[in-house]
Order: structure tokens, then sequence, then C-alpha cells
């Protein structure tokens, strides 16, 4: 089985893309891209945890709900230092994540499913009813990282931790780990029969991403400055599926494409009101119905094909599939 | 007294039309080992089919709960095949998957449509009869008492359905074993497709149901989903008798919870919260739920 992946050269240059676009953008976006960067956090880390790891949870907003509200409580109320309330924020992620993780090593598919947007359910609820503490659905303060009113210092702190996240995982599943965690989503029993320590590899992928997306939390809540347990409900994880989904759940990069371009089309399709939505419930059937493994995967075999034997002109048709 | 009897009754009533979702649930999740993320937008599908059958056609109000029901079914029956069905060729990798997303793509779907057509405004259709049944202290009003009446009916003829016909005892095959069901001559393919079609018929019937007592929205099938998930878990996956009996427990014990519970804002997160924990603790420490049948559990 060949895994559709996108050269580097393509990457490269679309990262190049996104460090010259705010020059060319008005603030109104750089602020819609300084969003896409933190649902490209999630999508991305969501890919590896679904599409990798073949863990498929509904619990991942509440990670970045967990990340932002934990950091905006260590900064507000227990009075922290910034830098130390965020790493508080993120060791919490690492432990919670831990910790659901080894409560679902023995469920899988719709089990997981259920289970992970229970659990998200419950977090969600909490932020709701306990008032005194979160301030409910009036929303948090969240206390901003930058002075200054700019959203740019944003965008690049958003898109440099969307390079680290992809770097981080790239990394991680270029070693055994990748082969490992695949293996056992393909039949966990073999894997474990090879000598695979399938608990630990669970685990791992599981407490990764959850770091990852409680990171995305925390750049989200300090960026908009206030929180409300909305970041956590179904339709939020809904979109971030969608994204995965349609961009590749099985390509990390394409996710990330997936998340920035379904948030831009969605910004600049607004006066379209929900169509925007009905589009995007059937892009996701659609595109899970016909190419599973996501659009832009797809797109970039179909330029590679086009291109023939030379492989250096297919980086050069990438711009116009991303 | 009273005052618990009333919350007694209005959780019974509540968790009925609970069960009726559930159930739907658990026969697409038997037959065909499928959890369908969209079954609350079927529900509310189901509303708004019998509000315009009634309000724009002029049907009498339970025969436009009767439409919806055959209109969800026709629904559910072209989805199966269009979208569900390729899972079961080659062609699908990772299946769990497809099948969480293309429901759960559903629900997407049909909630925004919904919201540009039907509008984002509650709307009602006319009560299936005014007034109330007043029995000592306890005030039932009809609407409630004709929808529970319904849905019991529907349950127990789905109950006598899936034991004595031929067609409810394939499906019933099918459930327990695709391969063994194909051998006796049984289509497990159309069987998934019935069985989709039904469960959609449910999950519309119990939205029909609903329409009169609060009103239409949108968004009103994702809390009816929640609870659907929670009692097809607690019921065992796949049972439909423990998805009736964890229908009306969850129905008595939230309609009691918010009733008693001090704080109401706080009562009406924790009674649901209490629900998910449910889920929750019966997954780890109880797979097959409360009544379940053990030869249905996937791991």
């Amino acid at each position: 089985m060949l895994r559709p992946s996108f050269t580097q050269g393509s990457q490269i240059l679309l990262l190049a893309v996104a460090l010259v676009l705010p020059l060319l953008a008005g603030p109104y976006w750089i602020h819609v891209g300084a969003i896409a960067w933190y649902y490209a956090l999630l999508a991305a880390s969501w890919a590896m945890l679904a599409g990798y790891a073949g863990q498929f949870s509904f619990a991942h907003v509440a990670f970045a709900a967990l990340g932002g509200y934990a950091s905006a409580l260590c900064a507000g109320q227990l009075g922290f230092p910034l830098p130390l309330a965020i790493m508080a924020a993120i060791l919490l992620a690492a432990v919670v994540g831990a910790l659901i993780g080894a409560l679902v090593l023995r469920l899988s598919g719709p089990y997981l499913a259920l289970f992970t947007l229970a659990i998200s359910e419950i977090f969600r609820l909490v932020l709701v009813a306990e008032e005194d503490v979160t301030r409910g659905m009036q929303g948090l303060p969240v206390p901003g990282l930058f002075p200054g009113r700019s959203d740019t210092p944003y965008y690049y702190l958003g898109l440099g931790l969307v390079v680290l996240a992809l770097g981080a995982m790239n990394v991680l599943l270029a070693t055994r780990v990748g082969l490992f965690v695949r293996a056992i989503r393909e039949d966990e029993g073999a894997a474990r029969a090879s000598g695979v320590d399938t608990t630990r590899y669970k685990i791992l992928v599981f407490v990764v991403t959850s770091v990852i997306a409680a990171a995305a939390g925390v750049y989200y809540g300090h960026f908009i400055g206030i929180l409300t347990p909305n970041i956590a409900i179904l339709p939020e994880m809904g979109l971030v599926i969608a994204m995965a989904v349609i961009g590749g759940i099985e390509s990390l990069t394409g996710a990330v494409i997936g998340a920035a371009v379904v948030f831009l089309l969605s910004e600049s399709l607004r006066s379209y009101g929900e169509w925007r939505f009905v589009l995007m419930g059937l892009a996701l059937i659609l595109v899970q119905r016909f190419a599973q493994n996501g659009l832009f995967p797809a797109l970039e075999q179909l330029g590679r094909r086009r291109a023939g034997p030379r492989p250096a002109a297919s980086a050069m048709e990438e711009p116009s599939d991303g | 007294m009273s005052y618990f009897l009333l919350l007694a009754v209005n959780g019974l009533v509540i968790g009925l039309i609970f069960a009726l979702v559930a159930s739907g649930l658990t026969l697409v999740f038997s037959v065909l080992k499928v959890v369908n993320f969209g079954h609350g937008s079927l529900y509310m599908l189901g509303g708004y089919a019998s509000y315009y059958l009634i309000t724009a056609l002029g049907l009498p109000s339970l025969a436009g709960v009767a439409g919806a029901m055959i209109a969800l079914f026709l629904f559910g029956v072209v989805f199966e095949r269009l979208v569900i069905a390729p899972m079961y060729t080659d062609r699908v990798e990772r299946k769990d998957e497809y099948a969480i997303i293309v429901t759960f793509g559903l629900t997407i779907l049909l909630t925004n449509l919904g919201l540009v057509v039907f509008g984002p405004f509650a709307k009602s259709p006319p009560s299936f009869m005014a007034g109330a049944l007043i029995f000592g202290p306890l005030i039932l009003p009809y609407d409630r008492l004709i929808a529970a009446i319904v849905a019991v009916v529907l349950l127990v003829g789905l109950t006598v359905f899936l034991k004595r016909t031929a067609l409810g005892q394939a499906l019933d095959a099918v459930s327990q074993s695709r391969e063994s069901a194909a051998v006796i001559g049984i289509d497990p393919r159309r069987m998934y497709t019935v069985a989709f079609g039904l469960g959609s018929a449910l999950a519309g019937g119990a939205g029909a149901l609903i329409a009169p007592i609060f009103a239409l929205s949108p968004s009103m099938g994702d809390l009816p989903a929640v609870q659907a998930f929670i009692i097809i878990v607690l019921g065992g996956m796949g049972s439909v008798g423990g998805s009736i009996a964890g229908g009306i427990l969850l129905g008595l014990v939230q309609g009691l919870g918010v009733g008693y519970l001090p704080d109401p804002n706080r009562a009406l997160a924790y009674t649901q919260a209490f629900g998910a924990l449910l889920l929750v603790v019966t997954l780890l420490l109880r797979p097959t739920g409360l009544f379940g049948r053990s030869h249905l559990r996937l791991e």
C-alpha cells in the first residue's frame, strides 16, 4: 500500500507562500489566517491519531479546551507567570492524554468514538456548569501574549507551531514508532504477537496528539482573548474532522492544507451563510466515498502522474493544487 | 409526592421517546455493526417532515407522523444504498472510520440544510389533541399522553416484528452472524438496507411525536442523539429490549434530576453529564452493556 505524501519541494513552496502572505493581506485576513493555524494544528494532530494510529477520537477539541482553560486559569486565578502557566497546561494535557489513552486501550472503532464523545461532553458540561471557576457561557478572559493589537505576531507564532508540530510528528513517524503505530492500526493482535509493545505506542500517540491539541488551545485562547465552552462543542469537532478528511487523513501536510483551505473558503463565502456548512458536509461525505485518502494527496498524485518521469516538475505544479 | 409523580410521569414520556430513538440506532447497529452518528439529524428530519405534511398538505396529525416515518424509511434506504453499501466492498479501507465519518458528515449536512431550508426559528405543528388529562394532582397534556401511547405501540410493534415475522427473524439472523445468515439464503446486503431504513423511520417517528411537545429546530436532534448513544451502550449495543429499558431509565433519572437538584443551571448540565458518565463507566467495566447479548460484541 503506497501512502501518498507531499514532496519536500511542494512543502517548502507552501511554507514560503504562508510566510509572505501577511505582507500582501490586510489585517482581517491575517486574523483569519491566525485562526486557520489553530485548526491546522488540530486537524494535523487528529490525522495522526485517527488516520495513522486508527484511534478515532471525538475528544480532540476537548483537549484544546483543556489546554486553553488550564493556561488561562493558571495565569489568571493562580497568578502564574505566562510561560509557567503555558507549561503547566501542556503538562496537564500530557498527563490527561496518557490517562485517557490508557483507559481506551481496549476500545476501538465505534466504541472508542462513543467513549471519547462522552468524555468530551462531560468536560464541556463541567465548563458550562462550574461558573464560579470558568465563568461558564459568559466566557473566561485570557491575557494576550504580545503587546499591541496587531495579529501579525500571532500569525507567525501559529505558523511556527504548525511547522514545529508537523516536524515533530514526521520525525516520530519516520522512526520505528511510525511503523509500529501503523502495524497496530492494521492488526493489533498481529502487532503484539510480533513483539510490538502495543500498550506503550498507543498511549504515546495519544499523549503526543493531545499535547499538540492542547498547545493549539493555549495559542487560540491567548490570541482571541476569551474562551467559552463552545470551543469544545460537537460541530467544532466536526469542522476538524472535515478538514482532516478532506485534506487527507493519512497525510499530515494534507490535513494542514485541508484546514487552511476549508477555513479560508468558509470565511470568504461568509455571505452564503449556512450553505457553506451544507457544502462542507457534502464534501466530507463525497471525499470519504470517492477519495478516501483525501483531496490533496489525490490531486498531487494526479499532478505527479501528469508530470511523468520528471519528479522536479511535480513540485512546480503544486501551488495550483493547494 | 405529587411533584415527584409529575416529574416521574414526564420523565417516563420523554424516556419512551428516547427509547424509540435508541431502538432505531440499536437496530442499525445490530445488523450493520455501524453506529449511526447521523441518527439525531434523522430525528430532526422526521419532525420537519411531519410538520410540513400536516401544515402544507393538511394531513391529520397522526397521519403526519406515519407519513414522516415512511419518508424517513425511504431516505434511509437511499442513503444506505448510495453511501453506506460501498463499505462492504474491498475498495473501502478502514471500514469503522468510514462509517463514522459518512454518518457524522450526514449530521453536518442535514443540520445546516435544516438551518437554510427550514430556518433557525422554532416551528410548532398543531397539537395532536388540545387540553390535558387531569387525574388528582397529576396533569398530563394530551400531546404527551398520545406521544407516549404511540411510542409504546411502535416499540411493541417493533419487538413483535423482530420476533414473529420472517423479515424480522432474517434481520435478527444477520445481526447474529452474517455468514450463517447468508448460508441459509438470507442476503445480508438487503437486510442492511432494510435495517437502516427501519432505523431511520424510528428516529423520524420519534421526532414527529416530539414535535407538538417541544418546538422544532434544526439542532433539535443533537441532544437525543447523545442520549441514544448513552442508551444503546447502557442497554447493550444491539439489544432492542435493552434500549427500551435504558431509554425509560434515562428519561426518569434526568426528569427527576432536573427537578430535584438545587441550582437549575448546574442541574441541567450535570444530569446530561451523568448520562455521559454512565456511558463511560459502562464501556470500561461492562462493554456488553447492562442487558447485552454477548455475541454482539465488536471487539
